[in-house]
């Protein structure tokens, strides 16, 4: 019930569903970048919607020390004999889940099992680390036929992701809005999981003072240069720049899961 | 009546209320009591209400927010938190001489304030402290540098700070808190309301 990284490319880490109620101590939420993606892991191989998996920003190679029973985010579930190898990688997406039955074993600290980098909590996945499955597998009922992972609806490319006006507007000259949702913007290389960067036609701001106001997952805040940014789940609690709008919830997925360089168009 | 503004789908933000001795902690205990809000944040000017869905525009939030300035204050008893410090920061002798004084008037200054954390935000458990002495008051370096280590003492405004990690940072830094740790596993040593003094 373990295996072995061969090879871990980009920012490959453990996540849950994040720790929740802890923004009042200026600890972000956290948790999956694309929330349902990882729970479709999860489910293809029978474990809660929460339980840890390895979120895939890039490339991820494994090979089973045991039998082991996977799945990824867009894969049925299957079972990985000893020394079997398994590679997973984000493309054509930004993102990729890598579930084992039971969950990825790791120590629940502050309410979660993810790796929360800004907070010092876990680290970034290396080749030669060796992970197990957790003790939940073992209470799991076996022999189960093995679920095939539910089709997603988060298409990248399906349709334009809504925006919610505000909370700022005074901040912005008038047309700011319009032309956020009237241009194409690329997806900058420079994006993380605290921030996706944007490029794009520069959003006008007026010179109103910066005040460190709370935030939320899916603000997008404009710095000075004028080109957004969309905060991811590690975002920091309070932020001076302005925002000018926030993704609405359901779309959060689909925006996180454009690749990096991919292009995104916003409507309200 | 109070106003509010949306926060996206499911939070809302509000002025900080301004009645005096109002403290922040009191709004965390109040605002975690309306129905749906699962976190809160409150920042210098503003308070932001999480909830755990699509909140319904509810009326009642108007007068719920005008409540806050009757709340009650919460009981339970303020921590008050030592914390060694060595004062040996790179901004020590400009703090000094943009202020007119000499390095040792401006550690005793900065130690002899009693401080109140008043709010929390930047960075996991990086802790706003209010109560600097007015003699220190400084604006923000023009130039943030791009990494602070964990653990340095800085200062801007009329406010002080403890670096929890290493991370970037535009205030002066001038000293540095010596054997604990800001965060650790059981979260941010600091928390709202706690009263703070620097032991050198």
């Amino acid at each position: 019930m373990s295996f072995v990284v061969l090879r871990a490319v980009g920012l490959v880490t453990v996540q849950d569903l994040g720790r929740l109620g802890r923004m009042h101590e200026a600890v972000p939420p956290g948790g999956a970048l694309v929330r349902d993606r990882l729970v479709a892991a999860n489910r293809a191989v029978h474990n809660p919607d929460d339980a840890a998996a390895i979120e895939v920003l890039g490339q991820l190679v494994i090979r089973a020390e045991q039998a082991l029973e996977v799945a990824t985010d867009t894969s049925d579930a299957r079972v990985l004999a000893a020394g079997d190898e398994l590679t997973v990688t984000s493309e054509p997406r930004r993102v990729a889940y890598l579930a084992v039955r039971g969950g990825i074993a790791a120590p629940l600290v502050l309410g979660g099992r993810g790796a929360l980098l800004s907070a010092g909590l876990g680290s970034m996945i290396r080749a030669g680390q060796t992970f197990a499955a957790d003790a939940l597998a073992r209470a799991a009922p076996a022999a189960r036929a093995p679920r095939r992972a539910s089709k997603r609806t988060d298409d990248p490319a399906s349709a334009p992701i809504r925006l919610l006006a505000g909370p700022d507007p005074d901040h912005f000259a008038p047309g700011a809005l319009d032309l956020l949702v009237s241009s194409d913007y690329r997806i900058l290389p420079s994006s993380n999981r605290v921030g996706t960067r944007l490029d794009g036609p520069a959003l006008p701001r007026t010179s109103a003072p910066e005040v460190s106001r709370p935030m939320v997952i899916g603000a997008v805040e404009v710095p000075r240069d004028g080109k957004p940014i969309v905060l991811g789940p590690e975002h920091p609690t309070t932020g001076g720049y302005p925002v000018i709008a926030v993704v609405a919830t359901a779309d959060l997925g689909r925006l996180f899961s454009i690749r990096l360089g991919g292009t995104v168009r916003f409507t309200r | 009546m109070a106003d509010w503004v949306a926060l996206g789908d499911r939070a809302i933000r509000f002025a900080r209320p301004a009645r005096p001795g109002l403290s922040a902690r009191t709004i965390v205990r109040a605002v975690r009591a309306w129905p749906g809000v699962v976190d809160v944040v409150v920042a210098r000017h503003d308070v932001a209400a999480y909830f755990d869905g699509v909140p319904r525009a509810t009326p009642q939030w108007h007068a719920w927010i005008d409540a806050l300035a009757t709340a009650p204050d919460d009981p339970t008893p303020v921590r008050d938190i030592a914390l060694r410090a060595i004062y040996n920061g790179p901004d020590l002798a400009h703090v000094a001489e943009v202020t007119g004084r000499h390095p040792d008037e401006v550690c005793a200054l900065h130690a002899a304030a009693t401080y109140t954390v008043d709010t929390m935000g930047f960075a996991p458990g990086f802790a706003y402290l209010s109560g600097l002495s007015p003699a220190l008051e400084l604006p923000r370096r023009t130039t943030p540098r791009t990494r602070v280590p964990a653990g340095t003492i800085a200062i801007a405004g009329l406010q002080t700070a403890v670096y929890p990690f290493d991370s970037p940072g535009g205030w002066h830094l001038i000293g540095a808190v010596v054997g604990v740790q800001m965060f650790g596993p059981d979260g941010p040593l600091l928390q709202l309301g706690d009263r703070v003094r620097f032991v050198p």
